[in-house]
């Protein structure tokens, strides 16, 4: 009797003291958010993945030292301002004061110093993210608050850089204490979220940090589940348990439309698609033959019917958003009868084969590139799709240059820095480089990279677009919006280019 | 006798490192996990992939690389998953309570169905509820599983908004994907039971049973179920397997937190320390329960051992 009674008075306490701690929660931090994303990075330690789905939540546990708004901008984040020093070699950093780590951990030069010491050494070394930071050559501690980076050459997207994955400030003390492991899967860092609990394949549970420099964020819990595929993900949210989609494939936008308590949010994305030439053999060889493969595709009536709507035209491979796009360059018009008369002068036959290579597993590019493949046909080429797992398309077709007159090529480019594309896709010798060596593109494309005068350099970056357009080495198709499938209870969300969506400013409405 | 059970482990133990062998080195051919991991990076080098190569390991020649796997078997140490670092056992630990919760719920769903409305179409032979329930079966076996699936999500999650539409938080989530596999299975089991029993039921001692004025509940319950358990019991040990393999594209849908999701998501990333030790692990069951099956049966009937 006297066990029973003492259960009673310890229930009693335990929903009196439950009570007290309802009561004490802060009434202007209220209310969950839960967003899906397609995968788990399965390491939330900024050097060890370079997945757009542990952007989605770094960004909100952890800051870097400049920071990118909704528009993309960058800004101060944990440096409050930097000069460029030394024709481009140094970089001066003032750091923020007063901010903390979600551990109680001070945030100051020293962090700043291990952060990269951690990424260029041993540690960064395991993971893909030290590549990006290699024109990083050490990080000098001037003061507490003053840090100097000193490169091994200029690097002029560093800035923007600083603003993502790798960059991102992590706590000295709490590393060398709980070991790498431990970091892992229990993250710490200054962001407007600290972390709660991570159960791999299944979700990550945060909670708001109340003293965010940035202002404490409106929601009290942000979860994240890990739901692979989309369908799945959009059945959750209309179900009401998901508030946020990220990513939502063109496929699902009517599902969400359709449903009076969502809401479809896009914006200009990094994401462009394109189709490219084998400018070494075949009859893509010729470029008149490739400008008028152009001519001959309606991308407008593509962009309308198949994406609906949630893409624009490019010209050159990058979005608007990206530093180097002109945006007086156009793209070639869609003109059929020009293309015809273009590919009699080059003297390709009527009823010529074409393959065009894609990467399988996307239902939309699958369709565009289905359409392309019939305007072609119009114009008297017999093309065909062929489609490649991802894998094998990205790892063996494309660099061994197996590829047939035309191959798909989309790009991310989440530096939204033309010089990160047109590397990697135009200077001889790079992995998607396969057919052309271009000795002129090349001496543009290195010109442009230790230029600190931003006016100059975005001027050759814009040339460089417009030598690939007038050179006509590949077929610009389109830049994707980047798509949110949202609960119309959440107030304030601004959907982000990047994915790289901070929850600080959204609230919920119960 | 014990060499029968000798022989057919050593034929098991073969058969589990046969599949992982040739699993290991399927997926080393089909892409390079260093590229996978560097996808989205922007200026990646050689030097880079190289050094990426060499933390993962994957530099190494492939039979070293499968000793070791063999190894982290022997010791309990299956290394860790290429996305991210966490360990590959701790992955298991985790979805396989999960995919074995399924497949008993999904076995127990086809069991709760196949055998009443197997003994039902058997005792109406040639009626129209035997015609009725050889139909439905038929259309069940025709389904897609994740067609099915789809169809249970639309009406049950977000029509009346009944369960939840993925992920397992609590019982309610074990429903929908428990029937999609459970339905599917019924069909086939639900022909295996009225044929069994149509068998049984022509057997001698039944007559006699029916001769004695027993009930017909009695009879078909208590004397014909209890011998056509033996086959149906064998099958569904069997059935066991296949529904372990099935479970991939079910768990895909459903966001269930299991081997086949773990699977899936090891090839898309090419993370061969996640996929080698799935794989092992389910063939470890599937070969497992084959080879408890045959040792039953050598000890039932003495003629199989000397096969």
């Amino acid at each position: 009797m006297a066990s029973i009674k003492l259960g009673m008075t310890s229930t009693f306490m335990a929903l009196a003291l439950a009570g007290v701690a309802f009561g004490a929660a802060p009434a202007s931090a209220a209310g969950k958010v839960t967003v899906s994303i397609a995968t788990d990075p399965g390491s939330w330690d900024p050097v060890d993945t370079f997945l757009v789905a542990w952007g989605s939540v770094g960004s909100n546990i952890f800051d870097g030292l400049t920071s990118r708004d909704t528009n993309a901008k960058i800004g101060p984040g944990l440096a409050t301002s930097w000069e460029v020093l030394d024709n481009g070699l140094r970089v001066r950093f003032a750091l923020r004061e007063g901010v903390k780590f979600h551990n109680g951990e001070a945030f100051n030069a020293d962090a700043v110093k291990y952060t990269f010491d951690r990424l260029l050494g041993e540690e960064g070394a395991k993971g893909p993210q030290r590549a990006n930071y290699t024109s990083i050559d050490r990080v000098e501690v001037i003061d507490e608050k003053t840090v100097d980076f000193h490169l091994k050459a200029a690097d002029p997207v560093l800035i923007t850089k600083l603003a993502g994955y790798g960059a991102m400030i992590v706590p000295p003390q709490y590393i060398k204490e709980k070991g790498e492991d431990y970091f892992n899967a229990h993250p710490v860092g200054t962001g407007p979220f600290s972390f709660v609990a991570y159960n791999a394949k299944i979700d990550l549970q945060l909670k708001a940090n109340p003293d965010y420099w940035g202002g404490a964020a409106k929601i009290s819990e942000l979860d994240y589940r890990f739901i692979s595929e989309p369908a799945t993900a959009v059945a959750e949210l209309q179900a009401g348990r998901v508030d946020l989609v990220i990513d939502l494939p063109i496929s699902l936008i009517p599902v969400v439309e359709g449903d009076s308590k969502l809401a479809v949010e896009s914006t200009t994305g990094p994401v462009v698609n394109g189709l490219r030439f084998n400018t070494k053999d075949g009859i893509t060889k010729d470029e008149r033959v490739r400008k008028a493969l152009i001519m001959a595709v309606d991308r407008a009536t593509i962009i309308q019917s198949l994406l609906g709507g949630q893409a624009t035209e490019i010209a050159s491979f990058q979005s608007a958003l990206s530093f180097g796009d002109d945006p007086s360059l156009k793209p070639l018009p869609y003109d059929p009868a020009k293309a015809k008369a273009l590919l009699a002068e080059a003297g390709v036959k009527p009823g010529t084969p074409v393959q065009i290579d894609i990467r399988s597993g996307n239902p939309t590019f699958n369709e565009v590139s289905q359409a392309i493949a019939a305007y072609l046909q119009t114009v008297g080429i017999n093309a065909t799709v062929k489609p490649y797992e991802t894998n094998v398309f990205l790892n063996d077709i494309v660099p061994q240059g197996k590829t047939g007159a035309m191959f798909q090529q989309s790009w991310g480019g989440w530096t939204l820095d033309y010089d990160n594309t047109a590397y990697l896709l135009y200077h001889s010798g790079q992995k998607w480089n396969p057919y052309d060596a271009d000795p002129k593109l090349d001496t543009m494309l290195e010109e442009q990279r230790p230029m600190t005068d931003v006016g100059q350099r975005e001027k050759l970056l814009q040339g460089i677009a417009g030598y690939i357009a007038d050179k006509a080495l590949e077929m610009p198709l389109y830049n994707l919006n980047a798509i949110y499938g949202v609960n119309k209870r959440v107030k304030d969300f601004v959907a982000a280019p990047d994915n790289r969506v901070k929850l600080n400013e959204v609230s919920v409405a119960e | 006798m014990a060499g029968f059970i000798l022989r057919r482990l050593a034929q098991a133990i073969f058969a589990v490192l046969a599949v992982t062998l040739l699993v290991s080195f399927a997926i080393r051919l089909t892409g390079d996990p260093a590229l996978m991991l560097t996808q989205g990076a922007g200026s990646i080098t050689e030097a880079d992939l190289v050094r990426i190569r060499e933390a993962l390991g994957v530099n190494r020649p492939f039979f070293v690389q499968y000793l070791e796997f063999l190894r982290g078997i022997v010791t309990f140490d299956l290394g860790r998953s290429f996305l991210g670092g966490t360990p590959v056992s701790q992955l298991i630990g985790t979805a396989l309570p999960a995919t074995l919760a399924l497949a008993f719920w999904s076995m127990f769903v086809s069991i709760v169905l196949s055998i009443p409305l197997g003994i039902k179409a058997a005792t109406s032979r040639g009626g129209w509820i035997d015609q009725t329930i050889r139909i439905v079966s038929l259309v069940g076996l025709s389904f897609p599983n994740f067609w099915l699936a789809i169809m249970f999500v639309l009406i049950f999650s977000i029509t009346f908004n009944l369960l939840p539409p993925s992920g397992l938080s609590g019982a309610s989530s074990y429903i929908m994907p428990a029937m999609t596999m459970g339905i599917i299975m019924t069909a086939v089991n639900v022909r295996l039971v009225r044929t069994t029993m149509l068998e049984t039921l022509n057997s001698q001692y039944i007559m006699v049973a029916r001769a004695k004025g027993l009930s017909e509940t009695k009879v078909l319950y208590k004397h014909a179920l209890r011998n056509c358990a033996i086959p149906i019991v064998t099958y569904l040990g069997v059935q066991f397997g296949g529904l372990l393999g099935g479970i991939v594209v079910v768990e895909r849908v459903f966001n269930w937190p299991g081997l086949g999701t773990l699977a899936f998501d090891a090839v898309g990333g090419r993370d061969y320390p996640v996929l080698q030790a799935t794989i092992f692990v389910l063939s470890l069951m599937i070969i497992g329960v084959n080879l408890l099956v045959d040792i039953a049966y050598g000890l039932i009937d003495p003629r199989i051992r000397t096969e």
